[in-house]
């Protein structure tokens, strides 16, 4: 049972990784349940999506439940705070450092150097899924965007996922600090 | 992939509530299906496009004209012995209202199934109208589903019940269940249904009001039977156990918020909590005896007291009507925990209610709308901006738009400004915009009305190619239809012409100085001249269709810049913005689509080609 909150700006591929962990999900044959914003928010205004595995019937987490709050924008996290249980972690896409409860990573300038800033999403993804217990694992993850058909959209995918597990896995044996 | 493979008859799949929608509408056996497009609806019809591909399945798909036509459509196809189905939001079923309530006391003889879907919130919509009060004003059975997975079955319940009876039967999802997605069973689907050839009998099917009379006799006693013999008319128990003395009752989407804090409340566990997937007609005796065998009865639904009305002794009920449950707003997990903490008589727990910034909606950086909004902000400052529903609405944060009412009314309503102008305080400027596919779904008789009552405006018709706002769909002016078949386009010069409109010109919306004169010369045979509606053609596709041709180029402000904010609030370009640490204005690379606006709008030339 798991409940977590996907944030950031219309256009950041939010859905996306809405729609992917819930494949996943679905795949491993567990309840997976969530809600995606569409519509006028779209227009690069501020939108999140909720995602809860297990058996829920609601799709929407209620405040003060989600186990994590996955945010591709530091302002949006504020703007999503509320859903976090006590103890709830922030996986954050921001160049700022780590603090308690708060892990950052610079999803944007680690998509940019592989080439495409449309991959902030993807590891992001890398790293929530190495220092979380998402309920869906890297390597489940893996597996997934292996499938992809699109030779280049597969490797880039693949590309971002190990570059956000490396950041994750840097920050475990350093114990917080980012790199 | 190994499951596209799986021979066994039913498979799972992480479906969003439109896709389990359109998976039940052609498992049900269905042969037609209309739409049009509207949040949050509009994934139906492209879900069913999808699934029309991977079943290779013959069913007949069309994006109509409008919600009247769609209806109309599928009406007639059922007629004719098919199933069929109709889609759109709650707003479309306004604009349909005439032949749906018509029907209902005709019949059908296919199948039919209107798919409406409720925005409670409203997150994206002029209204938080429930539909199921519109099912009860025109006596049209309505299933209410809880979640994607229920959507799929009471697709097809929907269908059976409206060939069982011979009435028009409502599926109303709501927007957390059109865009919650879920693991969902799919199965394949029945063959194509045919009940038989259409069989003339005029006095049904062309009923004089006398028949009418009888038929809505008829239609009474089909209404009576359902409520009081099918099952989905009864509460069913969905949490806790039936012994309890305070019960929640409640429908729809909603049901799953209240099952879901009544299951993970400990505080709560005395409580138990009824469903009923048929709000109406619901089985009322029913009701009022689960009602008079408790001590309090809580009925949560939503947006309207449907079944609370339905229920004729409230003493020992609090909901809607006791002001129990908010009269507004959509019913969310919080909002659930609050009412239902009430009515047991918790506190319910505290929650700083959170400072929110949330970044407002704005057209895209290189939208073709945006500098069409400027234009007639600095060519009509002053006029009265008659505007419309779509992408467009947000021209509202450039200043160009002061009214939105509902699809097509800017161009009515510029005729009543035009004509209350006429009457008195002289010169008054109007402009009205409105979007292609706007335009065709209820502007057209509007501007027939502008032009022969010679209504003095200027409309501004705003063709990007698609149905933006909503994701994209095709317009009557496409060569294409819903499914990629061929359509015979629309040619909208000559729609135009044919309305008697005289001043007619078409203009690329990024090119500044070709913009400028055609609204110059519209401006002044409208309002300089009084000859009547000038209509001006922004043409340009919307920058995220596939048709776009978006420039690579980016653009970047020099030291010329004054910091005159004419390009940060004028033109209101998201890529362009004031950097308070150093004090400057930045064209985010990011973002800038590279459309070259700015260049012309900034008064001390201080924007320029990325790199020069
Ligand atoms: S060129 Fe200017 S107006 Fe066009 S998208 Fe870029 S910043 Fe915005
Ligand atoms: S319009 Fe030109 S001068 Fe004014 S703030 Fe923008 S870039 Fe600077």
């Amino acid at each position: 049972m798991i409940q977590m909150i996907l944030c950031g700006r219309g256009g950041q591929g939010i859905v996306f990784l809405t729609r992917l962990l819930g494949d996943i999900a679905t795949r491993k044959g567990l309840d997976v349940i969530s809600s995606e914003t569409h519509g006028m928010a779209v227009r690069g205004g501020s939108i999140n999506s909720h995602l809860k595995i297990g058996s829920f019937s609601s799709p929407l987490v209620r405040w003060g439940h989600a186990d994590y709050l996955l945010s591709m924008d530091m302002l949006e996290t504020g703007n999503n705070r509320q859903f976090l249980k006590e103890g709830g972690v922030v996986f954050e896409n921001s160049p700022v450092a780590s603090e308690s409860g708060l892990f950052r990573v610079d999803a944007a300038r680690i998509a940019r150097s592989i080439g495409r800033i449309q991959l902030e999403n993807v590891v992001l993804l890398g790293f929530s899924a190495f220092l979380g217990n998402l309920e869906v694992s890297v390597e489940d993850i893996r597996a997934r965007l292996s499938q992809d058909p699109r030779e280049s959209v597969r490797n880039y995918n693949i590309k971002a996922l190990d570059a956000g597990v490396k950041v994750g896995s840097a920050m475990k044996t350093t114990g917080g600090s980012t790199g | 992939m190994s499951d596209a493979k799986n021979e066994s008859a039913v498979l799972n799949r992480f479906l969003m509530g439109n896709e389990a929608i359109a998976r039940g509408v052609i498992e049900s056996g269905c042969s037609l299906a209309t739409a049009y497009p509207g949040t949050p609806s509009s994934e139906i019809m492209e879900s069913l496009v999808r699934w029309k591909t991977e079943l290779k399945s013959s069913i007949y798909l069309e994006w109509s004209i409008n919600e009247k036509v769609a209806f109309e459509v599928a009406y007639g196809g059922s007629l004719a012995g098919k199933r069929c189905a109709v889609a759109m939001k709650m707003v479309g079923l306004n604009v349909a209202s005439d032949p749906f309530t018509s029907a209902a006391y005709l019949g059908i003889r296919g199948g039919l199934v209107i798919i409406v879907a409720d925005d409670p919130g409203p997150h994206s919509s002029q209204t938080e109208q429930d539909s199921r009060f519109f099912s009860w004003f025109a006596k049209v059975p309505v299933f209410d589903p809880g979640s994607p997975a229920e959507a799929l079955e009471m697709t097809i319940k929907a269908f059976d019940l409206s060939e069982k009876y011979q009435v028009p039967v409502m599926l109303r999802p709501c927007l957390r269940v059109c865009h919650a997605r879920q693991n969902v069973t799919i199965s394949h689907p029945r063959s194509q249904i045919n009940i038989g050839a259409f069989e003339k009998n005029w006095t049904r099917w062309a009923a004089t009001p006398k028949f009418r009379l009888a038929l809505h006799g008829e239609l009474n006693r089909k209404i009576e039977t359902i409520s009081s013999t099918e099952i989905f008319a009864l509460p069913k128990l969905i949490a806790g156990d039936s012994q309890s003395s305070r019960i929640v009752i409640t429908s729809g989407s909603v049901s799953s918020h209240v099952r879901d804090v009544v299951s993970s409340e400990a505080k709560m566990s005395g409580l138990s909590v009824y469903k009923v997937d048929l709000p109406y007609p619901a089985n009322h005796s029913a009701l009022q005896s689960l009602v008079d065998s408790k001590t309090e009865t809580l009925i949560v639904e939503e947006t309207y007291p449907v079944m609370e009305l339905q229920i004729g002794n409230r003493t020992k009920v609090k909901g809607r009507m006791s002001g129990a449950v908010p009269r507004q707003g959509e019913l969310d997990p919080e909002a659930v925990e609050r009412i239902i903490s009430g009515f047991v008589g918790l506190k319910p727990k505290d929650f700083e209610a959170p400072n929110l910034k949330v970044r407002r909606p704005s057209l895209c950086a290189g939208c073709p709308h945006r500098p069409a909004f400027f234009m007639i902000k600095k060519l009509f400052n002053g006029a009265i901006y008659a505007g419309d529903i779509g992408c467009y609405t947000l021209g509202v944060n450039l200043g160009a738009v002061d009214t939105c009412l509902c699809m097509g009314a800017s161009i009515g309503m510029a005729c009543g400004f035009a004509q209350a102008a006429k009457q008195g305080q002289d010169g008054e400027l109007v402009v009205a915009t409105i979007g292609d596919s706007t335009f065709f779904h209820a502007g057209v008789p509007a501007l027939i009305n502008a032009v022969h009552t010679g209504a003095n405006f200027v409309l501004v018709l705003m063709d990007n190619n698609i149905t933006a706002m909503t994701g994209g769909q095709p317009t009557p002016a496409t060569a294409l239809t819903a499914d990629g078949s061929k359509a015979v386009p629309i040619d909208m010069e000559r729609l135009i012409r044919g309305c008697g409109v005289e001043f007619l010109e078409a203009v690329d919306p990024y090119d500044y100085h070709a913009l400028e004169n055609t609204l110059k010369a519209a401006k002044s045979f409208s309002h300089e001249k009084k000859a009547g509606v000038s209509v001006v053609i922004t043409r340009r596709p919307c920058i995220r269709s596939k048709n776009a041709a978006v420039s690579k180029t980016k653009f970047q402000v020099g030291e010329n810049c004054d910091k005159c904010m004419t390009c940060v609030r004028d033109l209101e370009c998201p890529a362009i913005s004031f950097v308070k640490q150093n004090k400057n204005v930045r064209i985010d690379p990011d973002l800038c689509a590279g459309c070259g606006f700015c260049v012309e709008v900034c008064p001390s030339k201080a924007i320029s080609v990325w790199g020069i």
